[in-house]
């Protein structure tokens, strides 16, 4: 039980990070970023090079991914998303091809072959049957700042408000005075920002390779899927649902039946629910 | 100029370049690589043809003084990539010869084609024992096909030794838990220590643990392996092992663990895993990471390390297959008059280069022929690398050796005594 506890809320603490980056775009943007996963793995090549390669603090290394990341989702909002306002079919298309395109070009800097990310911070403690990183901790801990940050500059700050507006209704918002290509530009800096975080977290966790993109992007969409669109409150839970039934699944069932309850979970709410478990109202 | 003038001058043109592809055709012997460009292994039997090739052009050329020429078609390790790059080989380039750094599921995807085209080919790496038993049983059809690396049920009997030897011998080791990943080849090793290594050294199976090679977080799936009771972890990781290793390390899981981990058989294993890889063991091929060499092999090292600066830094043992398996085509190419289905394997099964080391024999190349029959198994293995089995490996250069890291990054052999380094043992924070 103990270790069902600690670990799973160690993992859903990173998939609640690795989801509102995504919820973000979704419910702002009205966008489906299958580039979102990208975002962690250059969070993960940018620490690997700055802290492991150049042997850069890590801290510095952690700071310098989630400037990468930012920069990395303006990119994609000014050069891709923006050209294809409105072309929803097109914005898909084009991020997933942007992924695959982004994936070459880390398989021709990097080469192929999988790597592992030093500890952020080093250290391990042991009850009874069960292991405990301190960087598995600090990744728990960090997501949970992260989160908790972006709560708050969400209901408390007026680009924040903003971004609650535009997801709302984009005309009323701007008919308000509110100018939504700055309020979506600011939301790929911040998802880019989280994400690249969260590809630091995930990597030092467990691996960074050039396919990385891929498990976290499905994640993200369970949990947006099961959460419900617009909702942090809602991908928070939905994140501690999935990563425990996981966690519980490799404990006490088969390690490899571990995505499987994900999978249902995701077709059950398509079903019964298609808003999700906690709809969409705002963020 | 008339048009008539225009026309005849063209004509001559065309002519002469048509005589001069002909001619260039003639003078040139065309190999095919079929391998993954961009990982380790196929990188490892590239670079090791391209360095025999050369020292063959240097040398004068092959078959009356013709020029080898290397072309390469990239499987990016899937099967179906795979069957499409041999029949450009075969096709398109119409290749004399094939050498292959494919991994076992992209072998066994090529090879109906192999059989259709009937091109000699050299598999470096795969040791799947079912393309052995394909000759076997139908040796007209397979034999353009050699592979000289042991087989994997060579590779097994003697890593049934090991198990008898150190793990219950030495360390004293009553009880495993097997964690595999959730693959073919997972489960085949899974059944060689189940169902031999474990009964034949003494060892208790209490319990397996199959994951999804695509987990990421091990650290419930060492709980339970911590929860089973078990002396040690028996490791079956062929993908990504490089992940399932360093969080064993990560986590300084308190039991011992040794196995199969494929990410172990390379130098760059230690960078991979950030240096959380130390305690890890492996069998492997030869030579290993750790492996002493003798001096031929040390040459072509150093050969290699001169020529090429990126990754793999330091060639895996096909790289080595690759270089003395590619000579010994052509030398059995000069002695069959060229590549073919009929005299040219004859000639290659009479290939045998011995290198010794302080005077005895330390590695071989060399083929089973058919019928011969292996003395401990029992069982034939045409055009499989003639590999020893038994102490004192006289005959043959061992199927395969255990290998350790050390947690200052360092690797030796463990097993067996001849070609042994170093001492098998555990991790600093497993309590004996």
């Amino acid at each position: 039980m103990f270790q069902i506890l600690i670990q799973g809320l160690l993992l859903s603490g990173l998939y609640a990070l690795i989801a509102v980056g995504f919820t973000l775009i979704f419910s702002v943007g009205r966008v489906l970023n299958l580039a979102y996963g990208v975002s962690l793995m250059v969070g993960g090549y940018t620490f690997f090079y700055t802290a492991q390669v150049l042997e850069m603090p890590k801290l510095v290394g952690v700071l310098l991914a989630i400037v990468v990341g930012a920069v990395f989702g303006l990119l994609k909002y000014r050069l891709l998303v923006k050209p294809l306002k409105g072309d929803h079919v097109a914005i898909e298309i084009s991020t997933l091809i942007l992924a695959v395109v982004i994936q070459a070009g880390i398989i021709l800097v990097f080469g192929d072959a999988t790597k592992i990310l030093h500890s952020i911070i080093d250290g391990v403690w042991q009850f009874g049957t069960v292991s405990i990183t301190a960087n598995n901790v600090a990744a728990a801990l960090g997501s949970w700042v992260l989160i908790l940050g972006l709560y708050a500059f969400i209901k408390k700050t007026h680009i924040g408000r903003a971004m609650q507006a535009v997801s709302m209704d984009q005309k009323g918002a701007a008919i308000s005075g509110v100018e939504p290509d700055k309020v979506n530009a600011a939301t790929w800096v911040i998802s880019g920002a989280l994400g690249a975080a969260a590809g630091v977290f995930f990597a030092s966790y467990t691996q960074l390779s050039p396919s990385m993109w891929v498990a976290p992007l499905i994640i993200a969409v369970a949990i947006v899927i099961v959460g419900g669109i617009g909702s942090i409150i809602g991908t928070l839970i939905v994140a501690h649902i999935i990563g425990f039934m996981e966690i519980i699944t490799t404990t006490l069932f088969a390690a490899e039946l571990r995505g499987v309850f994900t999978m249902i979970l995701i077709i059950a709410v398509l079903v019964i629910r298609p808003r999700g478990l906690f709809g969409r109202e705002e963020l | 100029m008339t048009f008539r003038t225009n026309l005849f001058a063209g004509a001559v043109a065309l002519a002469t370049s048509a005589i001069m592809a002909t001619t260039s055709f003639a003078d040139t012997v065309k190999v095919g690589f079929i391998g993954s460009l961009s990982s380790d292994t196929g990188l490892s039997t590239l670079r090791g043809a391209e360095i025999a090739i050369e020292e063959l052009n240097a040398a004068g050329g092959v078959l009356g003084g013709k020029t080898i020429e290397l072309v390469s078609a990239d499987t990016g390790e899937d099967p179906t990539e795979g069957i499409k790059a041999y029949e450009y080989l075969a096709e398109s380039e119409e290749v004399d010869f094939i050498i292959s750094g494919s991994i076992d599921d992209v072998s066994l995807g090529w090879l109906p084609r192999m059989v259709e085209y009937q091109i000699p080919t050299l598999d470096t790496w795969t040791s799947y024992i079912g393309i052995i038993d394909n000759l076997v049983t139908d040796y007209d059809n397979y034999k353009p096909y050699f592979m000289n690396i042991a087989s994997d049920e060579a590779l097994a009997t003697l890593y049934i030794d090991f198990g008898k030897d150190v793990l219950v011998d030495q360390m004293g080791w009553k009880s495993v838990v097997i964690l595999q990943e959730d693959t073919a080849f997972g489960g085949a090793i899974h059944g060689l220590v189940a169902e031999a290594l474990a009964p034949v050294a003494g060892i208790e199976v209490v319990d397996t643990i199959v994951y999804d090679v695509a987990t990421v977080d091990f650290a419930p799936i060492f709980s339970n392996a911590q929860a089973s009771g078990a002396d040690f972890i028996y490791l079956i990781s062929s993908v990504n092992s490089q992940v399932v290793s360093s969080q064993y390390v990560k986590l300084q899981v308190p039991m011992g663990m040794t196995g199969v981990n494929v990410a172990a058989l390379g130098q760059e294993y230690w960078e991979d895993t950030g240096g959380a890889g130390g305690g890890i063991s492996t069998l492997s091929p030869v030579p290993s990471v750790g492996f002493a060499l003798d001096p031929v092999s040390q040459a072509f090292v150093d050969t290699y390390q001169a020529k090429y600066t990126s990754r793999p830094k330091f060639p895996h043992f096909n790289g080595f297959n690759a270089y003395h398996g590619l000579k010994q085509a052509f030398a059995a190419a000069e002695e069959a008059g060229g590549f073919n289905n009929t005299s040219w394997v004859d000639a290659m099964l009479g290939q045998d280069l011995v290198l010794k080391k302080d005077g005895e024999m330390w590695l071989r190349y060399a083929f089973w022929k058919p019928g011969e029959i292996e003395e401990r198994t029992q069982r034939t293995y045409p055009h499989n690398a003639r590999f020893d089995i038994t102490a004192p490996y006289d005959d043959g250069a061992p199927s395969m050796v255990v290998i350790q890291w050390n947690e200052d990054g360092s690797a030796g052999v463990v097993y067996p005594d001849k070609f042994k380094t170093q001492d098998f043992g555990i991790p600093s924070w497993v309590k004996k």
